[in-house]
């Protein structure tokens, strides 16, 4: 099932502007934390950016399973009501849990 | 030798009781102080992913304060103020008996005066009046303001200092304190953690950060549940707590009351990441191996642990992994209890109120419930925690306390020999 293409392309570029890295080389397979290299809390900054770019707001409740670009790309899909189908993606999901790793 | 450093004094501000009567049979009844945030009007909590927080109730500083130091200083100050004249009645230090150069203050403190901070702030660009920015506001925001109205309301002259190391600030206050002592440069400090900033713009900035709580709006005293399977984030709260420290040679010339010894502390830095700890937990360990050499102990004399266990996913797995490196199989017996999980994170005061918690333990043999303890974690299981209240022969007590900034402290009481 295809995404929509202007949502992927915004993500990947929120995601490149964040990473200073072209868009076009991030993939929608990509891990973020595995092949992105980001911790949770750049993955708590790039949800921000992301709320912004869509005028969305994630509850902590969505983020368990947003691991790839890919879920990242669905999920805002799903709450944009686009697609109801989920992205392929070669890596499967493994729920993690990406809240409050904080120690304040 | 070096001098010993006792405790002779306990107040304290929290979300379950002002003072040290209320607030220890509050806490040994594991009442929670959590509820739902009301005093963000006009703003609707609509746009706040967690809506509660571990906030002092009906609190008016003139109902405590004869003095007029409390009407110009921000909420934290005002909470640092009650608790310190708290510490000092009870300690029985009379300030006209003392050499003013030789009492010293060490507030911690993270976030300041942000109730007038943020107030100034909204007023300044809503209005575009420089000129009406109140003539208060840099003495009141400055992080030593608690630290200076304490001297001044009684005459403390020796050295005065702030701690802002975050959510660390007043375990490393009473570390410092230990130093200065120690050092001969005070015969008595009065050490004070306090933080009141559960407002709309700090409250909005843990929101976003992902650090609190947001799953337990619905039920505001099961939102703190350290080491819990369920547990989702942090709860924010606020308050103050006092501890008078002084050496062993001048409480015992006075007779006053000994309630603990400040046995030894360590600072240090996991140089890691600004909010993120190591997920080894090598560090933690590291740290409280090094306050227990300070002390003169070795791990297996130590009965209890007040954790720092702010309720986050992976900081309370850490701390339990670097509990169980220091100690191995004695990590189980150890009685252990989270003072969060009744009060919140009352932040820069959270060191302190942690302190009073152990001296309180190490006094009564007492260790307060770990709230909402209902079903344990396995990445972070520890026998030695309970949902009830316990009662141990508490001789050596491990205080923990980690900070955004990748700092962390420890400081380890014990009972005073005399």
């Amino acid at each position: 099932m295809a995404t929509d293409p202007t949502i992927s392309l915004k993500i990947r570029t929120s995601l490149g502007d964040y990473l200073k890295q072209d868009p076009a080389t991030i993939l929608v397979t990509h891990h973020l934390r595995d092949d992105l290299g980001l911790d949770s809390m750049a993955v708590i900054e790039l949800l921000y950016r992301i709320e912004e770019a869509f005028d969305l707001q994630i509850p902590d409740q969505d983020l368990v399973g947003l691991t790839t670009v890919g879920h990242v790309v669905n999920y805002v899909e799903k709450r944009l009501g686009k697609t109801a189908a989920a992205a392929p993606t070669k890596k499967p999901a493994t729920p993690k849990k990406p809240t409050s790793k904080q120690k304040p | 030798m070096r001098a010993r450093v006792v405790v002779t004094g306990l107040g304290v501000v929290s979300p379950i009781g002002i003072g040290i009567s209320e607030f220890w049979k509050a806490a040994l009844a594991g009442q929670s102080g959590i509820s739902a945030i009301t005093s963000f009007a006009p703003f609707a909590m609509d746009g706040y992913r967690s809506k509660v927080a571990g906030q002092v109730r009906d609190f008016s500083v003139e109902r405590f304060l004869d003095s007029a130091h409390g009407e110009r200083v921000d909420r934290y100050a005002q909470f640092a103020l009650v608790s310190t004249k708290e510490a000092l009645a009870d300690s029985g230090l009379q300030m006209a008996k003392e050499d003013p150069h030789r009492v010293g203050v060490i507030v911690g403190a993270g976030m300041g005066g942000m109730v007038m901070g943020e107030r100034e702030v909204t007023q300044l660009y809503e209005q575009q009046k420089p000129h009406r920015v109140h003539p208060n506001f840099i003495p009141t925001i400055t992080l030593n303001s608690a630290s200076g109205i304490i001297a001044m309301a009684y005459g403390a002259k020796g050295p005065n200092l702030t701690i802002s190391t975050a959510c660390s600030s007043s375990a490393h206050a009473l570390g410092q304190a230990l130093h200065c002592i120690r050092e001969g440069r005070a015969d008595v400090v009065i050490v004070v953690g306090a933080d009141a900033s559960i407002t709309p713009l700090v409250f909005a900035g843990f929101c976003s950060l992902r650090a609190l709580s947001s799953k337990f709006n619905d039920q505001p005293e099961k939102a703190s549940r350290p080491f819990e399977r369920s547990r989702d984030g942090f709860v924010m709260g606020e308050g103050a707590g006092t501890l008078i420290l002084e050496s062993a040679s001048h409480a015992k010339k006075r007779k006053a009351r000994i309630y603990a010894e400040v046995a030894g502390y360590a600072a240090t830095s996991e140089a890691y990441h600004m909010v993120i700890p190591r997920e080894d937990g090598l560090e933690v360990a590291h740290t409280m191996k090094l306050a227990l050499a300070d002390a003169g102990l070795t791990p297996s004399q130590v009965d209890y642990i007040n954790a720092h266990a702010t309720s986050t996913t992976i900081g309370d797995a850490v701390e339990a992994k670097a509990i169980r490196l220091l100690f191995k199989s004695r990590a189980d017996k150890i009685a252990i209890s989270a003072t969060k999980s009744l009060i919140g994170h009352t932040l820069g005061a959270a060191g302190a109120i942690g302190g009073i918690a152990s001296v309180l333990a190490l006094q009564t043999g007492q260790i307060h419930p770990t709230a909402n303890y209902e079903d344990p974690d396995p990445a972070c299981a520890l026998a030695g925690l309970s949902r009830s209240a316990q009662e141990r022969r508490v001789k050596v007590a491990l205080l923990n306390a980690f900070g955004f900034g990748s700092n962390n402290a420890a400081v380890v009481l014990k009972q005073a020999t005399t």
